[in-house]
């Protein structure tokens, strides 16, 4: 299908500037926080995933969102044999088996299969024509997705696996889901969770949660990360220690800086003013994605964008929270800005999706 | 075409989306500034307690110098071989490579990194390590990044075991000595002064630490140094002692167990001051090792013990002299007083017997002290009473610590019916003045007390000994000698008699030394009483008493005064005379004379 020109008129330039930016911020505290280190080729890494990520948008945008919706249950059935192949053929990397190499290249299926999951929920709740949902509407859906929550919890990936839960969740009461039967849903989970508690969660998992209620119990173990993070972005003031300068980074007492605790060095470098211009580009673009959503001609369309809106602001979220201590550590990069191939592009993938609803929000 | 869907619901939930993401981004912004901001002191010394790690300089302790400048006592550099666990990967993997590069057991690895005082502080896994050692280490650098080497001066004694006791020695501060405000600003693991002049001087040997100020990265490797305080190095301190007089003294002593000290009679200087049997200050400078601390806390011996100083003995016949310018100055005695002696002395009930069985005859002072004769100081000892002998005894300065510059000094004991009243609640036995007249019963002194006290005899003052002549070159203020008052023709008298000692027919003959007019008194110590000697003494060598002799030279204008004690060795004119003219000899830099002839040690062959 070709661009038109009417599509190209319809571009959110203002979201891809502000995600633009964000990933040149991302290269640039990369680069800091890993210029002392072996790894201080990493941001060039980051680049080429930035770049084949704004092609691959591209092309996503330029595909018709509700041909891809047509195809959802063709992406879900491809997520869950590449999470299955991943979970008994994939090689063990730190104790976990969360890649596909493809080529040269390390794949992790779990960032993409939120995109497949988004399709799949926005498809599914658009095809119900009811007005109001109970919770026997929605626990075939549900299912479907736990399903492949459970299948990215098992490599284990906590935190990649949770993160379709706000999906879900945010599509269902969209789509007129009762506020009590969500309750009910809780309860349920509430339960869930004491049980995979006592028997699913692995020790290290346990130990984070104490550490998280108590980081003091474990100062050089798993509360570590959670003190340095804090430390670090504490330290950092208002306006920051100087980018290149913050002591936590540069001497490495920041953990996985260049990945997951990536906002801390921010914080710690720049400081609050650094801080609050990234969380004002994070709501901006959560802004633009909330009003594609309400400006989409139909339900695949908002779901698909207020479905993409969800994952990305519980990432960053929870992300930042965990930064500043908030939130137990988990193992969640933030968007446009960690180190990661797979993450990038899936974001920006989610972004192109994103782009595609806004440009067809007229008739045709 | 298809027909427009009706969204109103969906935009209406979408706009509750909006503000919620919004509201979410402002509490994440107030967490933030309540972080940046209003926490930011608190995190920023966090971050600055992380990055700077504080590294002492060990300041040298001051060195120990003798009178003529010789080094007694200094520092050389030794390597500690630290590991630091907390920066270890695998700690198991990191004490099985360091055990094998320093070739110890790893248990002894884990023993030692118990010990360290703080987490984060590295532990001494070897103190004073070799250079293989520290060479091994360096070549495995890279494995074993935890680890370090440390460079810090160690206490060094180059004549070891000479003088170990007024020298003392250092070792780590205990938690004890940590509560005392005199330590208040040691930190643990600190060596400190534990005997001796380290011990009486700490405070001022110790100089004062510097600091380090370094940037340390996660692993705890130094990146930079922020800042350095240098340390202050301890001020020398100069000695009265004379290193080669002291060899001198310790050479004399020829293996047996005793203790001598010698003084400036005129100034309190002490020119050399001997325990034996020593030990060597040098296995302490480290730590001492548990197996050493056992045998030299077992000993029989003793040898931590400074005799001079802490063995309390009685002085025996060399308390004649003192007891001699008591009765002089109290008039009950002249220096023409003849008294006569049949060979004992029957009085209260009792018979005391003389050193010579058969009798001096009618003898007067001098010739009393020239062969000590018992009789004569029984009889002036019942004339004088023990009050007053105790007061004599008291002005030449037993009974009482001197005040040297050493710790732990004892007393001594002069007895007298008020102490008895007080300690025993029991009268005073007059019987027991004539034991007391002659140097024995209650009466105990140091050594180092009857040093002074022969000092006091040879110039008629009481001086303060003292080991210390100055620090960092500035001289150290000690009390004047205190004039004693005695009529010149008293001091005179005795001075005469003790002359005598060393002359024909005295009893310490056996310390002439050529061309010195030695003034001296022999003197022995009974460790039992008379029938357990002569029934176990053969056998028992620990119950034949103890020899003394005291002296001083040369007779006008005396440059020494000295006091020696042998233990065991039966009397003073056999056991301790000789071992005092070898250290006069030196002193007055005359060849040694020959050996004095050996005579079989029996128990009774001398003046008590």
């Amino acid at each position: 299908m070709a661009i038109d020109r009417r599509l190209l008129a319809n571009l959110d330039g203002p979201l891809l500037l502000a995600v633009s930016l964000l990933c040149g911020i991302g290269i640039a505290t990369i680069w800091s926080a890993t210029k002392a280190t072996v790894h201080a080729e990493l941001y060039l890494k980051q680049l080429t995933a930035i770049g084949l990520g704004l092609v691959g948008m591209a092309v996503v945008a330029s595909l018709d969102y509700r041909r891809l919706a047509d195809r959802a249950p063709f992406f879900y059935a491809a997520s869950l044999l590449a999470l299955s192949y991943v979970l008994f053929f994939g090689p063990r990397i730190a104790g976990t088996r969360r890649w596909l190499l493809l080529g040269g290249a390390q794949l992790q299926p779990s960032e993409f299969v939120k995109l497949a999951a988004a399709l799949f929920v926005a498809k599914v709740f658009a095809e119900s024509r009811k007005d109001e949902l109970g919770l026997g509407d929605v626990v075939p859906s549900g299912l479907a997705v736990g399903l492949l929550s459970l299948l990215i919890a098992a490599q284990p990936d906590l935190g990649t696996a949770f993160c379709l839960v706000p999906l879900f969740l945010a599509v269902a009461l969209l789509a007129g889901l009762r506020v009590r039967a969500v309750l009910t849903l809780a309860l349920v989970g509430v339960l869930a969770g004491a049980l995979g508690w006592n028997f699913a969660l692995r020790d290290y998992q346990k130990s984070r949660v104490y550490t998280f209620l108590d980081p003091s119990t474990d100062p050089r173990g798993a509360g570590y990360q959670t003190i340095q993070s804090q430390i670090a972005v504490g330290s950092g003031g208002l306006t920051g220690k100087g980018f290149g300068n913050g002591s936590q980074v540069q001497l490495g007492y920041l953990p996985a800086r260049q990945t997951d605790f990536i906002f801390s060095v921010l914080a710690e470098e720049l400081g609050f003013v650094g801080v609050a211009v990234v969380l004002s580009l994070y709501l901006f673009v959560l802004w633009r994605a909330l009003e594609t959503a309400q400006l989409a001609r139909d339900r695949v369309g908002a779901y698909l964008a207020a479905g993409l809106a969800a994952t990305l602001a519980f990432q960053v979220v929870y992300n930042v929270a965990m930064v500043a201590g908030l939130v137990p550590v988990k193992g969640l990069p933030l968007p446009f800005l960690s180190y990661g191939g797979s993450s990038v592009l899936a974001s920006l993938l989610g972004i192109g999706l994103i782009l595609n609803v806004r440009m067809r929000r007229f008739a045709n | 075409m298809r027909i427009y869907e009706d969204l109103r619901a969906v935009q209406d939930r979408l706009v509750v989306a909006q503000r919620l993401v919004l509201g979410l981004m402002l509490a994440l912004l107030a967490a933030f500034w309540h972080l940046q901001v209003l926490k930011n002191r608190y995190f920023l010394e966090l971050a600055e307690s992380n990055r700077i790690r504080n590294v002492p300089l060990v300041a040298p302790r001051g060195l120990l110098l003798d009178r003529g400048g010789n080094l007694l006592v200094e520092n050389r550099a030794s390597f500690n071989i630290l590991l630091t666990p907390e920066h270890a990967e695998d700690l198991d993997v990191t004490v099985a490579r360091l055990a094998e590069a320093l070739q110890l057991d790893e248990a002894a690895v884990r023993e030692r990194l118990a010990t360290r005082p703080a987490r984060f502080r590295p532990a001494v896994i070897r103190a004073d390590a070799s250079f293989a050692d520290v060479a091994a280490l360096e070549a495995r650098r890279l494995e074993l990044p935890e680890t370090g080497v440390e460079v810090v001066p160690l206490r060094a004694y180059p004549m070891r075991s000479a003088a170990a006791h007024a020298l003392g020695r250092v070792g780590e501060v205990s938690e004890r000595q940590l509560e005392q405000e005199a330590f208040a600003m040691v930190a643990p693991g600190t060596f400190i002064g534990q005997a001796g002049l380290e011990a009486r001087y700490n405070a001022e040997l110790m100089g004062r630490d510097g600091v380090r100020r370094v940037v340390v990265n996660s692993r705890g490797a130094e990146v930079a140094e922020a800042e350095r305080t240098p340390p202050v190095d301890g001020p020398p301190l100069t000695l009265t002692l004379d290193a080669s007089l002291q060899a001198a003294l310790e050479r004399a002593f020829a293996g047996r167990r005793g203790s001598a000290a010698a003084l400036d009679p005129e100034t309190g200087e002490i020119l050399a001051l001997g325990s034996l049997p020593s030990y060597d200050p040098n296995a302490f400078a480290t730590g001492v090792d548990t197996a050493t601390w056992r045998a030299l806390i077992g000993d029989p011996m003793r040898p931590l013990m400074n005799r001079v100083i802490q063995g309390q003995y009685s002085p025996g016949s060399t308390f004649k002299p003192i007891e001699a310018m008591g009765a002089l100055a109290e008039g009950v005695i002249t220096p023409q007083t003849n008294i006569y002696c049949p060979g004992y002395l029957s009085i209260y009930n009792t018979v005391f017997r003389c050193n010579r069985p058969e009798g001096h005859g009618s003898i007067d002072l001098r010739r009393a002290l020239a062969v000590s004769c018992n009789v004569f100081f029984y009889q002036t000892g019942v004339r004088l009473e023990i009050e007053r002998i105790a007061r004599w005894s008291r002005r030449f300065g037993l009974g009482s610590a001197t005040g040297i510059d050493l710790p732990a000094e004892a007393a001594g004991l002069v007895p007298s019916p008020e102490w008895k009243q007080r300690v025993f609640r029991t009268p005073w036995y007059a019987g027991e003045t004539v034991s007391v007249a002659i140097g024995q019963g209650q009466l105990n002194v140091t050594p180092m007390q009857m040093a002074r006290a022969t000092a006091a005899l040879a110039v008629g003052k009481l001086v303060q000994p003292h080991l210390v002549k100055a620090i960092a070159g500035r001289p150290v203020e000690w009390p004047a000698a205190q004039d004693l008052g005695f009529a010149p023709e008293h001091l005179e008298a005795v001075r005469a008699g003790m002359c005598d000692v060393v002359g024909p027919g005295g009893t310490g003959w056996r310390a002439r030394v050529p061309g010195v007019e030695v003034c001296g008194k022999t003197g022995s110590a009974q460790v039992v009483n008379r029938a357990r000697l002569q029934r176990d003494g053969a056998e028992n060598e620990l119950i034949r008493p103890h020899g003394w002799f005291i002296a001083f030279a040369p007779r006008e204008r005396p440059r020494i005064a000295l006091a020696v004690l042998v233990e065991n060795s039966g009397s003073g004119a056999e056991g301790a005379a000789p071992v005092a003219r070898e250290i006069l000899a030196h002193f007055f830099r005359v060849a040694a004379p020959p050996a004095p002839p050996a005579v079989p040690a029996t128990a009774t062959a001398e003046a008590p």
